[in-house]
């Protein structure tokens, strides 16, 4: 008679019954912080961008890229509105994801027994960047369209597989046929994005202690989650409404012009940490070098990191990796600048500071202090 | 009634550097500017028509059509017997045309400009860093060119251009047109104006997202009270 007593629907999807479980059980530890809902509000985020782009896909017409996006603006009912949503929601989702890499790099929690749920979350970052790029240079404005039109020249410069994958990727010469593609692209890869999540949170909460007078997930870190979403919403609307082209190259929203090469070529905010690197690397392999070098740097942390596991993270560390997100900041904004000399040398002291970092002082200190 | 209440707190707002006969040239502003800032429809007008007597003999604008028009103001049937006065390849203009292009292709438009095409204007206020001033001082700066400088054939000198050699002859001059709303059509006027509707072509919604965005933060500042309170309270219960 007890199953009787369930729910009708609880019954018949005995997993509702697991989830319910997994909501109410008494094992999570009280002072987890509010950083820690970055996740679940990159989630959000990524929901909220499938939503809207599921509408701009309405009206988007690849073929005729700009004039399709002022279509939209201009004379679908609130697609101005939907555009800014997808724009802004970007930006505010890239400002999720920095953060979330700086809290890691600053608790050390990629270290044993955290690397996996660290390579899962660069993954989530490398995906992001490269679904962002996608939709940057979907927009076919006048600086974006150049930005592609020099990353397929690049990619088919290129030889062996590197160049393989990028005339795959691109499927020929910059032309009519390129923007439907990788319309297609940032589409589906927004969406796969969605299982590396799902595992990334797995992940996580198989990292979790479990504690035996703990307390459940709902209703209390639901109610702490929510006041972290309210705060994020908050922020999101003053820029969505009163600031919408955040962090972007003012001109790009001209047209593209094939014959008019723009003074600055730069990307949105959110590309600029890893997309700066033609100003120091000179040639395609350069770039290519300068962002896998990057990228690697950051998936070999927890071999760099030399702290023994469960080791607070010290003064020194925390000043260390303070210093590091100001190179970063620094990095960004010296990207955006019309080239100089004075630019360039800067740019290439903060590129070298970045690697310095990783490569000399994360050892170096977190040696020290192990000690 | 609700847009009575935002324009009446816009208005409030804007009260103090209204109260005088403001000075929009020295130095300088917009209306639009500001976080509660609005567009001033009777420049917007004002710019249209400057807008439609010079900037139109060259220039596209592509994006908008003329029923767009009632974004600043003029009713359907000023539209439609505007409209109807712009003679296309097709006929007499509809509200459902778009401005009309001035040039059948860029090459007969390069060909009378030195080989420079006039830029389409539909975003060219947002496509500028500080697009709205930006255009100010373009129409506003030019000059005699200095002694040692020699020009390009068919180019004047403006020092808000980038690299100073522009191929558009100065297109502003002293009563150019004749403003219904007797303001002095000087050159500075025309430009501020024809700036304030090329800002407004670029961005015809920034009206409704000011609007809607002062809503939105407004509920959004009394949810994060709620949501505060709400968690505090959950987390006392605890044992």
């Amino acid at each position: 008679m007890s199953s009787l007593s369930k729910p009708w629907l609880h019954i018949r999807l005995p997993v509702l019954e697991s989830f319910r479980s997994y909501l109410n059980a008494p094992v999570l530890p009280r002072e987890k912080k509010y950083l820690a809902s970055l996740p679940v509000l990159i989630a959000g985020a990524l929901s909220f961008q499938l939503l809207s782009g599921l509408v701009l896909s309405l009206f988007y017409n690849p073929a005729d890229a700009f004039n399709s996006i002022q279509f939209i603006d201009r004379s679908v009912n609130y697609g101005w509105l939907i555009h800014a949503f997808h724009e802004t929601g970007a930006t505010m989702m890239f400002g999720a994801v920095y953060l979330g890499l700086l809290r890691s790099l600053w608790l050390r929690n990629y270290k044993a027994p955290g690397e996996l749920v660290w390579f899962l979350s660069l993954a989530k970052f490398l995906l992001l960047l490269l679904i962002g790029y996608l939709g940057y240079v979907l927009a076919d404005g006048a600086v974006s369209f150049w930005s592609l039109a020099n990353a397929i020249a690049g990619a088919f410069s290129l030889s062996g597989v590197p160049g393989g994958i990028g005339v795959w990727f691109f499927g020929g010469p910059d032309g009519a046929g390129t923007l439907p593609r990788l319309a297609v692209f940032h589409a589906v890869l927004a969406v796969a994005i969605l299982g590396i999540l799902l595992l990334h949170q797995a992940a996580r909460r198989g990292m979790e202690p479990t504690v035996a007078r703990g307390v459940g997930l709902h209703p209390y870190y639901t109610s702490q989650i929510f006041v972290a979403f309210v705060v994020y919403a908050l922020i999101f609307a003053v820029l969505v409404f009163f600031a919408p082209h955040f962090g972007e190259n003012p001109l790009n929203r001209g047209p593209a012009n094939p014959l008019v090469l723009p003074v600055t070529v730069t990307a949105p905010w959110y590309l600029l940490p890893l997309s700066n690197a033609g100003h120091v690397f000179a040639g395609v392999w350069g770039s290519l070098f300068a962002v896998v070098a990057r990228i690697a740097l950051l998936a070999a942390l927890p071999w760099l990191d030399r702290s023994a596991p469960g080791n607070p993270p010290g003064f020194l560390h925390k000043f260390l990796v303070f210093v590091l997100a100001l190179d970063v900041i620094l990095i960004c904004i010296w990207a955006v600048q019309a080239p100089s000399f004075i630019g360039g040398i800067l740019l290439a002291f903060f590129t070298a500071y970045f690697f310095f970092h990783f490569l000399v002082l994360l050892p170096l200190t977190t040696l020290l202090e192990a000690r | 009634m609700r847009r009575l209440i935002f324009a009446a707190f816009a208005l409030a707002c804007l009260a103090a550097p209204r109260a005088m006969a403001e000075d929009t040239l020295n130095p300088p502003h917009w209306q639009s500017e500001g976080i509660f800032g609005t567009y001033d429809k009777a420049a917007l007008q004002r710019g249209f028509l400057v807008y439609q007597t010079v900037c139109a003999a060259c220039h596209s604008a592509n994006a908008l059509h003329y029923r767009d028009l009632d974004g600043i103001g003029f009713s359907t049937e000023q539209i439609a017997a505007l409209a109807a006065g712009v003679k296309l390849p097709t006929g007499p203009a509809t509200l459902d045309d778009t401005f009309k292009n001035p040039y059948p292709d860029p090459q007969a438009a390069a060909a009378a400009f030195s080989g420079a095409v006039p830029p389409d204007l539909s975003t060219i206020a947002a496509a500028r860093p500080k697009g709205t001033l930006y255009i100010f001082d373009l129409l506003t700066s030019y000059a005699a060119a200095p002694a040692d400088l020699s020009l390009l054939p068919g180019h004047y000198y403006n020092t808000a251009f980038p690299g100073q050699q522009i191929a558009m002859p100065p297109p502003l001059k002293d009563g150019q047109v004749t403003y219904a709303d007797g303001v002095n059509a000087s050159a500075t006027q025309e430009a501020s104006d024809v700036a304030a509707f090329l800002t407004w072509a670029a961005t015809p919604n920034l009206d409704s997202a000011k609007e809607i965005g002062l809503r939105a933060v407004l509920f959004l500042v009394f949810l994060a009270f709620i949501a505060i309170a709400t968690k505090r309270k959950i987390w006392r219960e605890t044992v």
